[in-house]
Order: C-alpha cells, then structure tokens, then sequence
C-alpha cells in the first residue's frame, strides 16, 4: 500500500472519529467496561493460577503418628519414602518439640496448656516433595500407602487445599468462558453500531466516492481502521483502570493484613498485550461486520 | 465509446425507465439528452456510469459490457467517467479544494501531484481564490464549477453532465455550457442530459429524445 494512501486512510479514519465524537465516546466507553469486566476475570484467574503453583511447590508432607513411633519404624518409614522420587526428609518432630513449638507460638498464654494432664499433639515427620507442576498423582498415591501403615494416623499435604482451589479455578475458568463470550459479543455488538451509525453519517460522502471511483476496499479501509482504533481505546481504558485498581487493591491488602504472602500479581507484559490486540481484533471485525451489512444494501 | 443494444430497466413498477434503447456515442461526441421529466434521462446515464445496470439488453463503456463488469473493473472504469450532477453532490465539510483532490486520492497520487493538478484545475475553472471555501459558502455556479473540476481532474474519456444547468440562472447556465464546449474541444466526450428546451434552442450538436422510457 503507497504511504499517500495509508496516510489518507488514517486522516479519514481520525476525522470520522472526530466527526462522529458523541457516538464514538459512548461506544468506547462501553466497550471498555466489557473489556474492564472480561480482564477482571483474567486477573483473578492468573492469580489464583499463580499461587497454586507457587504454593503447591515444592509440596510439604506431614505424617502424623498414634503415639510416639519406634525408631525401627520410623527408619523403615523414611526408607519407604525415600523410594519415591524427588522426595527429602525434613525432620521429625516429637511430641515434646510439637508441644514446645505450641508453647514458643502461643508465647505469654503458653501458662493455659500447663493444665493438660498429657501432651496431646502427635509426634510427625515432615517430608518435602520437589515436582515440575502441582496435580500430579504421587502425593495421593503416596499419602494413601502411608494411612496404611498401622502406626500412621494422618497424613496432610499442603496440596489438598490447593486441589480445592484448582476445583474453584475450573468453575471460574468455565463463567470466565461464557461470561467471556457473551461480553465478547457485547463488545463486538457496541462496535457494529457505532461504526454502522458513522457509515450512515458518512452515506452521501461513499456515494460519491464509488461514483469518482474509489473501490470497495478503499471506501471500506478507514472504517476497518476507525473500529480498530475504538477496540484499542477500549482495551487500553479498561487496562489502565484495571491497573489502577490493582496498585490501589494491593496497597489496601498489604496495609490492612500485612499479607506477605498473598502475592498479588498483575498481567504479564505479553499478557497485556495479548489482550490489548484482542480488542483490536473485536473492533476490526465489529467493523467488518457492519460493512459487510452495508455494502450488500 | 458507448454503446447500448436494446436496453430495457425497470425498477418493479407498471412503466419501466428505459425501454429497447440502443444508442451510439463516438469517442469525441457531444450528445445532448432531452425529454421530459421522468423520460428516463437519468436512468440512461446511470446505466452508463454503472450506478444501474439494465434489467435485459447490453451496455458498453470503452469496450466493457457493463452486465459482466466486477467491483474493482467497474471502480477503473468510473475513473476515466466524469460525472456532473443537478445538485452538484459535494461533500459539503470538505473544503474546495479537498472536494476536488478526492478523485486523485483515490488513485493514490502523492499529495504533490495532487496539490498541483487541483490547483492548475481550480484556475482553469476559474476558482483558484476559493480553495478554502466550503462547498454552502459558494454560489450555485461557483458549486457546479467545483463539480466540473471533480469531475475533469483525472482527464476522464467521458464527461456526463445531468441537468448541469438546473439549478442555475441564465447567465451561469451560459457559463457552465461554455464550460462543457470547451471541455469537449479538449477531446473528451461528452453527453449532457437536459429538460430544458432553451439549452437546445439553435444547437447543432446531436440531440437523442426521450419518451416514456423509449428513444423517439
């Protein structure tokens, strides 16, 4: 394509944006409010994505005795386990250190576990568990041939929890999908409109465009242009408050909880701009949808 | 240049616009189209700038049958047509001189070569100090000279004029036909399309009549 007409493609593009400001603002306004909704839900998914993989690496083990273990068991034990890959005993802990760690925890109220008769905390052994990806079956495998053994009375691993949250992921990853889809084609819906509203505006001026000469595609490529300009401006709005809002919400988070370790994440770069160039995307076919109607009128 | 073989259109009423017209215009002719109103004047020049196409018959424009012409043919074609309208159809947000480079814009001319064939246009045409003008701060005539230019910038093979002259007094009625004449001298053919009998009046140009959609 000549620079000259690229250049004239934008111009027209701009000065059908300008001309047409009122019904270009709402159709921006509210197609970021689609966009702002739809990245919401990215955001809230690639966090909890984020901390189940975090969290659930490496996996911890805990291995709860009846009573305190004999050490020919517990050797026996930490051999079995041994034969699992990737797995590292960390220590024992006995009742007493269960109980002392309780004590140091509990710090100037430790006086109220002075009235138990027997120390009732469970001797364990801690294992860690280094793997790629959490999900994987072994740590089930491994806690069910464990409960097995007469002197275990309950094995827990940091990734139950994290299952459950994996359940949660998938009920979001499944409304993200269909909310997706129906913000997707409300976006695609305000687009079509508001480009259909400026063709109409602009009728008489492709009249006599075609009549001077002007081939469809000429007549079609500032429009195409204005669309994707409007998905851009969308997109954009609905990230940068969708930032703002997220530099607001960890402030408050860390402020009211001091949550270290709730790590909040924003987007990724290339996420972002994966996003950024879907809007634009939405609003090139929002356009081409409504000139398609158009040209066959 | 042009040629129709017994071309009939009609647009689903009882009368059709045009019925069995055949007609022949040479390269370098000037044919005045006369008749009535609804005579099917119009219709017979859209039919050649392709803004219709006939409902049975052919049409050839420079050597293309109009029936079996694509999009990207039909906009080459509408290149080297000029067309004139009664209401002039200028875009009136766009300035004089915008209004006329829009025929080179769309061949993609560098913005240079555009700047100077609208301004060596606009002086032939007599409106080189109205370039910044918009189209409803001009008179009538000055309007239809604007159109001209449209229509002449891009050296067209054929000039269509619909009642050019229709909205105009006399005196600026005389100038835009002088206009035509001597856009006709340069070489280009050119078929104007007029109701008005004082146009006609001690011509000698070729006049074809219309009647109810037939050529009497």
């Amino acid at each position: 394509m000549k620079i000259s007409l690229f250049r004239y493609f934008v111009r027209q593009a701009l000065a059908n944006i300008l001309d047409n400001r009122l019904v270009h603002l709402v159709g921006v306004g509210t197609m970021a409010i689609a966009f702002l909704i739809f990245d919401t839900f990215v955001l809230v998914f690639v966090n909890l994505n984020h901390w189940t993989v975090e969290w659930g690496r490496p996996l911890t083990m805990s291995i709860y005795f009846k009573g305190t273990p004999e050490k020919i068991v517990l050797e026996s034990i930490e051999k079995e386990l041994l034969h699992f890959p990737g797995v590292t005993i960390k220590r024992f802990i006995s009742k007493d250190d269960a109980m002392e760690t309780l004590r140091r925890q509990l710090g100037d109220k430790a006086g109220l576990l002075d009235g138990l008769e027997e120390n009732p905390l469970p001797a364990s052994l801690e294992i860690i568990l280094s793997r790629d990806k959490a999900g994987d079956p072994l740590p089930y495998q491994m806690k069910r041939k464990l409960e097995r053994i007469e002197s275990v009375d309950e094995v827990h691993y940091s990734e139950e929890w994290i299952e459950r949250i994996q359940a949660i992921m998938e009920v979001i990853k499944l409304i993200g999908i269909v909310f997706g889809g129906l913000l997707f084609l409300a976006a695609l819906f305000v687009i079509t409109n508001t480009i259909k509203l400026t063709i109409y505006s602009r009728k008489d001026e492709i009249e006599i465009l075609k009549l001077v000469g002007a081939t469809n595609r000429f007549v079609k490529i500032p429009f195409l242009i204005e669309g994707s300009i409007q998905g851009f401006l969308g997109g954009s709005i609905a990230l940068i408050i969708l930032f703002l809002v997220y530099i607001t919400a960890i402030t408050r988070v860390d402020l009211r909880f001091g949550f270290a370790s709730l790590d909040i994440i924003f987007l990724s770069p290339q996420f972002t701009l994966f996003l950024l160039l879907m809007s634009i995307i939405i609003g090139f076919i929002g356009s081409t949808v409504s000139l398609g109607r158009f040209f066959r009128i | 240049m042009i040629q129709l073989f017994n071309v009939y259109k009609s647009f689903g009423s009882k009368n059709p616009a045009l019925i069995d017209v055949s007609l022949t215009v040479n390269k370098g002719d000037f044919v005045f189209i006369t008749g009535s109103s609804g005579a099917g004047k119009t219709t017979l020049l859209k039919i050649i700038f392709c803004a219709e196409k006939p409902s049975s018959g052919h049409a050839l424009v420079n050597g293309r049958n109009l029936n079996r012409i694509n999009d990207r043919e039909l906009a080459l074609l509408r290149r080297r047509i000029g067309v004139v309208f009664q209401d002039f159809k200028l875009l009136p947000r766009r300035n004089v001189f915008e209004n006329v480079a829009l025929a080179l814009e769309i061949v993609g001319f560098p913005l240079s070569l555009i700047r100077k064939k609208v301004h060596q246009t606009l002086r032939y045409l007599g409106l080189a100090n109205k370039e910044g003008y918009y189209p409803p701060q001009l008179s009538g005539g000055e309007q239809q000279r604007v159109a001209i230019a449209r229509a002449i910038i891009n050296n067209p093979l054929i000039l269509l004029a619909d009642e050019p002259t229709g909205n105009l007094d006399p005196d600026l009625t005389m100038e835009i036909m002088a206009l035509l004449k001597e856009i006709h001298i340069r070489g280009t053919t050119v078929i104007v399309a007029t109701h008005s009998q004082e146009l006609l009046k001690d011509t000698r140009r070729r006049i074809v009549t219309l009647s109810k959609g037939r050529i009497v």
